[in-house]
């Protein structure tokens, strides 16, 4: 880890334990709720951003996390947290297995294509298993008790719930930041770019695509469960083509090329949500002319964008970072 | 006995609205590389417009020369002014731009038309029934069917016995090369594109009466759509035409031998496909 980023980590970090001091209630029920759409994000930028992968079919994890958690809440009694986590992630990762064996048979639009059938396959169980999932009606249920091996943690007050939302995401979102650097994280990104030469190098690039995948929908998993704790309710419409295609606007805005735009993305998306949503009922038509827009002329994301703008007012000019390469 | 008949028929009517789709859908992927998200949504416009011109002047024939005349319009301008633009960005951006259409197109109906289903009538003979081996059938399934069979006929005149069949096949098969050899390529994926969007709000037009006219229709539809891409063999035709007849009648028949798993039917249809040939039923190259 460089010295500029665990100092950035540290920042964010102190910021993130103070924020409750200051913020209003609903804020703070918001910034939770960015969280966990920011992990979700950086799960859904690892399969799109680094390995070149578009899905539509992310929010089958996420949703499948999320029923996991509800489901398992409700019908085993005295649930710890901990197991919980266990359950759901264990499953989504089993699951991803299964599938991504099957899906990454096919590459580009056809991966594409067939995420979305399987992801409208999964809505299509959830809408109709009304027995287990509740169907239309969804499930309610109420948070668990944390234990933390010294002490039980109530994690039924906002503050309570966004300390451990923070702590538990920022760790996974540390790890999905080391992950991109290790040698597997680093053989994906090569592999997008030219998957021949890897194959020639010896690398086993179907395995380690599905490795990618699997991983991937197990943090979406993740996810999942803390979106089905913070409302204390999940319905069909987390596993819904929606949820799949409203992480790959929070990606697309972030911008796909670094690790944190899509953390970005989170925070303009929910926030821009929940400011439109005020002052129109249409805000999916801004939404999606926003995201049009950004395809037409921020192919980058807004990511991209400060990047840019950071180089024009630091007063370098384009092609700088080569030069600096020549000189050192 | 007579039940066996009637969902046979019922799903020889969707399979003619499905080929519908999917004829456009698979015709402009096989050509310009684009997985059309947009395509379901124009489809829906085709039947809201039918709505609103059927609701003014009551005339269906009208509505079904108008709709795929303005989808044509309109396809023409998605295709010159924005799908060019992105082109030079990769499929990945076409892909998105097209998903980012059918998003506004979608949340647009909904505000224009409203979030609810709207029930399109129609009168005279096409609201009739017809008298098939003892049993009075709706004519306007039959009618569905039929114009499925008549735009398949016409697309393989069009296809393998015109000069533009030909220019259309070769640039399927390698659109540098016909580029090359003089042929105005652009021009050719902007009339294919259109030509797809007119496809689709024709069907969209005739889907009206039987299906109700709804937002959440062109998702609907769209999934089956792919389903039979995928099972019929990408960029390709003939496929496309089996595998509609092929979920059309799994879906008319799911409802009536397993009516709680019919939803999940065509996706292990699909399933058992991918596993055996990933490529689909028809499809050469991946």
């Amino acid at each position: 880890m460089t010295r500029k980023s665990t100092l950035s980590f540290v920042l964010i970090f102190v910021v993130g334990v103070l924020l409750p001091l200051v913020l209003r209630r609903y804020q703070l029920n918001m910034l939770t709720e960015i969280i966990i759409f920011a992990l979700y994000a950086v799960s859904y930028n690892i399969l799109l951003g680094y390995a070149g992968l578009l899905s539509f079919g992310h929010a089958m994890f996420f949703g499948l996390g999320a029923f996991i958690t509800a489901i398992s809440i409700l019908h085993i009694s005295h649930l710890s947290f901990w197991i919980c986590l266990l359950i759901a992630v264990g499953t989504t990762t089993l699951v991803g297995v299964a599938i991504g064996s099957l899906l990454l048979r096919l590459k580009g639009a056809y991966f594409a294509l067939l995420t979305l059938a399987f992801n409208s396959l999964f809505y299509a169980v959830a809408t109709k298993w009304h027995s287990v999932t509740g169907g239309d009606d969804g499930l309610s249920i109420k948070r668990p008790v944390v234990n933390l091996g010294f002490t039980l943690l109530k994690i039924n007050t906002v503050t309570a719930f966004y300390y451990l939302a923070f702590i538990i995401i920022g760790i996974v979102i540390v790890f999905c930041w080391y992950f991109t650097h290790t040698a597997m994280g680093q053989t994906v990104i090569l592999m997008r770019e030219n998957e021949d030469r890897m194959k020639f190098l010896g690398y086993d690039t179907s395995l380690s695509r599905l490795i990618l995948f699997t991983f991937t929908g197990a943090i979406a998993g993740l996810a999942g469960v803390f979106y089905t704790l913070h409302f204390q309710f999940v319905s069909v419409s987390a596993i819904s083509l929606d949820m799949a295609t409203t992480v790959l606007l929070i990606t697309f805005v972030g911008g796909t090329g670094t690790f944190w735009g899509p953390i970005l993305g989170a925070f303009v998306y929910i926030i821009l949500q929940n400011y439109l949503s005020d002052i129109t009922d249409r805000w999916p038509v801004f939404m999606g002319l926003i995201f049009i827009l950004m395809v037409l002329f921020i192919p980058g994301g807004l990511s991209k964008m400060i990047l840019s703008a950071k180089d024009r007012l630091g007063g370098k000019r384009e092609g700088s970072e080569v030069m600096e390469g020549e000189n050192a | 006995m007579s039940d066996v008949l009637v969902f046979f028929l019922h799903g020889l009517a969707y399979a003619g609205l499905l080929f519908l789709v999917s004829s456009g859908l698979t015709l402009v992927f096989g050509m310009m590389n684009v997985l059309n998200f947009a395509h379901a949504a124009l489809y829906m416009l085709g039947a809201y417009f039918s709505f609103t011109i059927l609701h003014a002047t009551g005339q269906f024939w009208l509505s079904l020369i108008i709709c795929p005349i303005a989808l044509f319009v309109i396809g023409a301008c998605v295709e010159r002014f924005l799908l060019r633009r992105v082109h030079v960005f990769g499929h990945l951006h076409e892909l998105l731009l097209t998903f980012g259409l059918a998003y506004i197109i979608t949340e647009a109906v909904k505000w224009l038309w409203g979030n609810y289903p709207l029930a399109v009538n129609i009168s005279g003979y096409l609201n009739g029934t017809v008298e098939i081996f003892g049993l009075a059938y709706p004519i306007y399934r039959i009618f569905i069917f039929v114009w499925g069979v008549l735009v398949s006929l016409a697309m393989a005149a069009i296809l393998f016995k015109t000069r533009l069949g030909v220019i259309l096949r070769a640039a399927v098969n390698d659109n540098e090369m016909v580029n090359a050899l003089g042929i105005n390529v652009p021009r050719l994926f902007t009339g294919v594109f259109a030509f797809g969007a007119a496809l689709s709000g024709f069907a969209g037009v005739i889907a009206g009466p039987l299906l109700s006219t709804y937002p959440g229709m062109a998702q609907e539809i769209l999934v089956d759509a792919f389903v039979v891409i995928v099972v019929g063999g990408f960029g390709s035709l003939g496929g496309a035409l089996i595998a509609s007849l092929l979920i059309g009648e799994l879906q008319s028949f799911g409802v009536l031998l397993f009516p709680k798993l019919s939803l999940v039917l065509i996706y292990l249809l699909m399933s058992i496909v991918l596993v055996i040939k990933p490529s689909g039923l028809f499809g050469e190259k991946q």
